[in-house]
């Protein structure tokens, strides 16, 4: 419950300072409020975050449908890093480290802590609760803030194509979720 | 007379074309095995519910960008095994069967068999 009001706060942060900067460069009629290799350095960030959470997942729990759960993170996480390398590389963008990416990363080792912290049935959901709160924030700030800022085409149908993959995550982690629930 | 002679051909003729028709109508079984095409596309099966007859080929083809798989849902009786990206995986229909992705256990979908009489 911790971690997912960190990942809560974290994002209502990225959004309030996003929505603060947008307001700014609304009324300064400056660029964008991300570029598209701050973009780039957003999306690599968050697929990052949930492989290292996934990595945990696997050192420390024995649950199946935990272990599956994380093993699809994993691979469909590294599937997606490999895109967008693949795509900046192809459009000579190259990511760049920005305050939101920095607040997803600063976030991220809190939450390795406290997970690390856990062992058995309580790491087991707090690893899932997290992974709900997580991808719920996620989809919200592909949907509300990277696919609005991004300018390339690709970059931007990119980010639009892994949308179903992260809805599909978040219903088979609340599917984890409620088994544990009623239990 | 000259008439009569070109009626008579132009029904002979008719006849004939009627006959080869019929020929090659019975040298095709109605119940031919077909082909059905699922896409794997966007974290979905589509078409998601799929109605063959009994013996029909269904392919299953990833457009998607990620590894996904076909297994029979209820016992995991039978799995593809995973499916990569751009490949694609094929099963001879004999019975109907819920199905569904175990890599994404959200992704479901279903083959409705009609049995072929005879078969």
């Amino acid at each position: 419950m911790k971690i997912s009001k960190t990942f809560t706060n974290t994002f209502s942060a990225v959004f309030a300072a996003a929505i603060m900067l947008s307001a700014t460069s609304v009324f300064a009629q400056t660029n964008p409020k991300l570029s598209d290799p701050e973009v780039a350095s957003v999306a690599v960030a968050a697929n990052q975050i949930d492989i290292d959470y996934s990595k945990i997942a696997k050192e420390k729990s024995k649950n199946a449908d935990v272990l599956q759960f994380a093993t699809t993170m994993a691979t469909d996480h590294a599937a997606v890093l490999a895109k967008a390398t693949a795509l900046v590389k192809k459009l000579g963008v190259t990511p760049k480290d920005n305050a939101v990416s920095q607040k997803l990363y600063a976030d991220a080792e809190k939450t390795k802590k406290d997970l690390r912290a856990k062992s058995g049935k309580a790491f087991d959901k707090a690893y899932i609760d997290n992974e709900v709160a997580y991808h719920k924030a996620v989809i919200s700030a592909v949907e509300t803030l990277l696919i609005p800022e991004t300018e390339n085409a690709e970059l931007k149908k990119l980010l639009q194509d892994i949308l179903p993959a992260l809805k599909s995550h978040l219903a088979h982690a609340e599917m984890v979720q409620k088994a544990f629930n009623s239990k | 007379m000259k008439r009569s002679v070109k009626l008579f051909g132009f029904f002979l003729l008719l006849s004939a074309l009627v006959f080869l028709l019929n020929c090659c109508n019975s040298s095709t079984p109605k119940n031919t095995p077909e082909k059905h095409i699922v896409e794997i596309v966007q974290m979905k099966f589509q078409p998601e519910v799929l109605h063959v007859n009994e013996g029909d080929t269904v392919v299953f083809i990833n457009k998607d960008l990620f590894v996904h798989d076909v297994t029979e849902e209820l016992h995991k009786s039978w799995t593809s095994k995973p499916i990569a990206s751009g490949s694609s995986w094929k099963m001879v229909a004999t019975q109907s069967v819920d199905y569904f992705c175990s890599i994404h256990v959200v992704m479901k979908g279903k083959i409705i068999v009609n049995k072929v009489p005879g078969k």
